[in-house]
């Protein structure tokens, strides 16, 4: 009976061990938890990157925004900057965009723009204060914030395809 | 041509595996020990293809043959022919084609060593040992064949993982570690073949003991030698994380020690029988886990390799040799019965038994804490971390209780002690150890963890110190003998227990060398110009300037350093020595490089956070970490020495194990 | 590792000299100092791999500490200080989950563990000690031994 009773749980174990670890292939170990969705956007107060003038996120009360954290020495980073300029330009009227560099230096990234096209405000964050209070994970992350002033989602990934951005965009413009 | 050979070799290693799996079992139960030769020369036939199948890898590397899959991922014309040869094991599927070699090596030893031994247990070991290593031919020849050829292959390649090609430790970590992980199977076959055999007699433990310390050795030198790596190259000062790989090869080096003390208890009571052997089948299970753990990319980890498709293949051998050891325990294992009840538990085997529950324990904790988030995950769908300080919080009493338990154990005898005669014997070593905490405390250390651990510390050296040398001491009083004489001669007569308490030396190096450099360090940081100081503790740091320059594989950036020691001498950390950057052509990212000035009692480590070229600026994390080096550069000789006394054969008359009909000079590691 | 190395500095050799480079903020008063450093090792790293954010070199990790330094000048407590990245990250941001619900079970086990084994140990020696084996098992003929166990299975 103890036999029985210590080699069934020896077994049960054996299965929970198996059962987790197999659950683990579905899923990210790098992935980072975002729990910010559906809470309000901090508001920020940096310079722009064009000018010595400062932006606010509160200047934009009312407007949708997209604000993506980026910089030039991410690869990635570079392969989305054509859908970005495309969808600033595109979606002018409809919503805010806001470029927000960290982790690199105001030189290099004026080259870059000048360079690559800079259809829309960029804005630079010296120290990251911006991105740590924003819960960045990497670069690059573009967030979606609706009307309200609430983050709806944020993406943690490039864009490739201007559709699927603009699906996202969906999300904030209604 | 390298990667047809390559891949044929491999087949046919795999093929050699089969058939010795499959006859060594069958016939090892249906007990035909006609079969034995047949099965010895495909073990032969394995251990031959896999090491010549690695030797035409290296081939591959060295030619630059850039047609070979494995050779076109981590190749690079640019690379040092050291680091060329290293790259054999710095990616996934090399690693695994290396870990046939070892496989092979090991059954070819073992094999070689016991040809005309043991032969009731043979085939059946043989056959067990030469299934798993189907399990890894299977792995090389399919989901991981780093041999697939390249039809259009490219003029060069991208190199190893620069994290390698950073620190000399590299070379050597992970074949220890390795050596280590694979040589956990011959324990396995051993003790598998007792249980399918229904009996594990005295002799049958000899193997059992000496091929588990063997790995075991290797094991404690891959983890310290990681340690080393990453406290000398990751540039945070640490050398240990509880990262979960890092906890993956500290599973198995616990239950493998916690084996070799519940051992004796077997050998000297006849009971624990079924625990030992199942501490032997963990400690493999283990390593597979391990090694699951480092190549599954289920877990995240700074060692880990990337995300590759072997995880299921392994997640179903896990499965597979997990039901095959509690099956086998189950069903067998009323056949190893003990033949004697522990008796109190103050003496020997009660203390053994209170030390293999703190292994079993610290193993649990760690493998509860690395598999906790998967599991609330899968669950409850919640993402949580498990770090470091959780595993401190739950290790370091563990760890101290080990330490008061490799002070009391030696002391206690066997059966039933005397109480008069132990208050006796402890006095001494306690009072060492009460001394010590007040002599610390003076000298203005505080902190009840270090000062317990350094108490207990040097509660266990005059303990062991005793018994090392008590019986020199009686043997030159009762024989007359010199010194010198009576220490050899008492130590050859008795090498495991001698062997034993030197490696306990080292682990009490450890011990006291992690409590003191954690608990004392000392750190500062800052932005420095050329010719500014900082301070940490009671060294200096002056920042002599910026230095930029280019080596074959990488450039750098050095920050030259003056460090000034608190009695004011001078010590230049400049060019190599400097803390650095390294640039590798194929990466963009910089791999810092701390500088570490190594000292018997001290390092004083700086590492080099960013610079501002322009400004001539750069920033320092520094340390001071007391008595850091004793984990490595005392306690790996201590352990290595320890391990060999240990397994240094024993003249085969006039001893306490005259029975084992084993010639003992045979026996070395492989 | 490689997000955390790209953000170590962040350079590629072909652009413009090196990496654009962050100075690293002052530290506070040697007493706040240390508790930055404290509250940092129980913070995990958002951009690394499982190190915290006092450990790790990444330059985003030093940003999330300056934070710290910034939470802690401005006299939050721990619990506040943890909270805020606890708002952003879960519970995943903290290097020693909190001691509720599911997460119990990291403590409750290992002591549960310790507790049966102190128990059977301290049950064993209760038996009393029994003779010794009476014929240490050699490696004779194992039928007999065999024998000789199931005889004592018997019983």
């Amino acid at each position: 009976m103890k036999r029985t009773i210590a080699v069934g749980s020896a077994f049960a174990l054996i299965g929970l061990i198996v059962y987790v670890m197999a659950k683990g292939f579905g899923t990210d170990p790098h992935a980072v938890p975002f729990l910010l969705s559906g809470k309000p956007a901090p508001n920020f107060t940096i310079k722009r990157l064009d000018s010595d003038a400062t932006v606010s996120l509160s200047d934009f009360k009312g407007k949708p925004i997209v604000i993506n954290f980026w910089a030039t020495w991410c690869g990635p980073c570079q392969t989305e900057h054509p859908v970005l300029d495309w969808a600033a330009k595109k979606y002018a009227n409809q919503a805010v965009f806001l470029g927000i560099v960290f982790e690199d230096n105001e030189k290099n990234t004026r080259q870059f723009l000048q360079r690559n096209g800079w259809s829309f405000v960029q804005l630079f964050d010296p120290k990251s204060t911006v991105a740590v209070d924003y819960g960045v994970s990497g670069v690059p992350e573009t967030y979606f914030i609706d009307r309200n002033g609430i983050i709806h989602h944020k993406v943690a990934a490039p864009f490739v395809d201007p559709r699927e951005f603009a699906a996202h965009l969906e999300t904030i413009l209604k | 041509m390298n990667s047809t050979l390559g891949y044929g070799l491999v087949l046919l290693g795999l093929l050699c595996a089969a058939f010795a799996a499959v006859v060594g079992v069958v016939t090892g139960l249906t007990r035909r020990d006609g079969a034995l030769p047949w099965v010895q020369r495909a073990v032969y036939g394995f251990a031959g293809s896999m090491i010549l199948s690695n030797a035409v890898m290296v081939k591959a590397l060295l030619e630059h043959d850039f047609s070979v899959k494995y050779v076109s991922q981590v190749g690079s014309r640019a690379t040092p022919t050291i680091f060329t040869i290293v790259s054999l094991w710095s990616a996934l599927e090399g690693s695994i084609l290396f870990w046939g070699a070892i496989m092979g090596t090991y059954l070819l030893a073992f094999t070689w060593i016991y040809r005309r031994e043991h032969g009731r247990y043979m085939l059946l070991t043989l056959g067990v040992m030469s299934a798993i290593a189907v399990f890894f031919g299977f792995l090389i020849a399919g989901p991981a064949n780093p041999w697939t050829a390249i039809p259009n292959p490219p003029a060069d390649g991208p190199g190893p993982n620069p994290l390698l090609q950073n620190h000399p430790l590299m070379i050597i970590h992970p074949p220890m570690l390795y050596l280590g992980y694979v040589g956990m199977t011959v324990p396995f076959g051993i003790a598998a073949a007792a249980l399918l055999r229904g009996e594990l007699g005295d002799a049958w433990l000899v193997p059992l003991r000496k091929w588990t310390l063997v790995p075991w050795l290797f094991l404690s030198i891959g983890i310290i030698l990681g340690g080393w790596w990453a406290y000398a190259v990751l540039g945070w000062g640490g050398y240990w994380a509880w990262d979960p790989v890092e906890n993956a090869s500290f599973m198995p080096w616990l239950t493998a020690t916690a084996f070799m003390h519940s051992t004796m208890v077997l050998e000297r009571k006849k009971s624990l029988k079924l625990w030992t052997i199942a501490l032997a089948l963990a400690s493999f299970v283990l390593t597979i886990i391990g090694t699951f753990m480092t190549r599954s990319g289920v877990f995240n980890s700074v060692h880990s390799f990337t995300q590759s498709d072997i995880g299921p293949t392994f997640l179903v051998f896990i499965a597979i040799v997990l039901v095959f050891s509690v099956a086998l325990l189950a069903s067998r294992g009323y056949l190893l019965v003990a033949e004697s009840h522990l008796g109190t538990v103050v003496s020997r085997e009660g203390s053994i038994l209170l030390n293999n529950l703190v292994f079993a324990a610290m193993t649990f904790v760690v493998l509860l804490g690395t598999v906790y988030p998967l599991a609330t995950e899968a669950f409850f769908a919640k993402k949580i971390t498990v770090g470091e300080p959780y595993f401190n919080q739950m290790a370091l009493p563990l760890g101290l209780a080990m330490t008061f338990l490799m002070g009391v154990g030696p002391v206690l005898p066997w059966g039933a002690a005397d109480p008069k005669v132990l208050q006796k014997q402890v006095l001494l070593p306690a009072g060492a150890g009460v001394l010590t905490v007040v002599l610390c405390a003076v000298a203005g250390y505080r902190g009840f963890m270090p000062l317990a651990a350094f108490g207990l510390s040097a509660f266990v050296v005059v303990v062991t110190l005793r018994e090392l040398f008590l019986p020199a001491r009686q043997r030159m009083a009762e024989q007359k003998e010199d010194a010198v004489t009576a220490f050899l001669r008492s130590a050859t007569r008795a090498r495991r227990r001698f062997g034993g308490y030197v490696v306990h030396l080292g682990i009490v190096a450890i011990v006291v060398g992690v409590a003191a450099s954690s608990a004392y360090k000392e750190h500062g940081t800052g932005t420095l110009r050329p010719g500014e100081t900082m301070t940490i503790g009671q060294w200096k740091v002056r920042f002599d300037g910026l230095e930029s320059g280019r080596e074959p594989h990488r450039e750098y950036m050095a920050a030259n350093l003056t460090l000034v020691s608190p009695a004011g001498e001078e010590i230049q950390r400049h060019g190599q020595l400097a803390p650095r950057m390294n640039y590798y052509e194929r990466s963009n990212d910089p791999i810092g490089s701390p500088s570490v000035k190594a000292m018997f009692l001290r390092d004083v480590y700086v590492s080099l956070l960013n610079f501002d070229n322009k400004a001539g600026t750069a920033s320092f994390n520094a340390w001071v970490f007391p008595l850091v080096g004793w984990i490595w550069y005392l306690a790996i000789p201590i352990l290595v020495l320890g391990t060999a006394i240990a397994l240094w054969p024993q003249r085969k008359t006039r001893t306490a194990e005259a029975s084992a009909p084993t010639p003992a000079a045979a026996q070395g590691a492989p | 590792m490689l997000i955390a190395l790209t953000l170590v500095a962040g350079l590629t050799l072909a652009q413009d000299g090196y990496a654009p480079q962050r100075p690293v903020a002052d530290p506070l008063d040697a007493q706040r100092e240390a508790r930055v450093q404290a509250l940092g090792k129980h913070l995990r790293c958002a951009v690394c791999q499982g190190v915290s954010i006092a450990d790790s070199p990444a330059s985003m990790a030093r940003a999330q500490l300056d934070k710290v330094r910034e939470l802690v000048a401005e006299g939050k407590t721990d619990d506040e200080i943890y909270d805020y990245f606890v708002e952003r990250y879960g519970e995943w941001a903290l290097m020693e989950p909190r001691k509720s619900g599911v997460t119990l079970g990291l403590w409750v086990f290992p002591v549960l563990l310790l507790a049966i084994g102190l128990f059977v140990i301290w049950n064993q020696s209760k038996k009393g000690p029994v003779a010794a084996p009476a014929t240490p098992a050699t490696d004779a003929p194992a039928d007999d031994y065999l024998a000789k166990v199931r005889a004592d299975l018997e019983k």
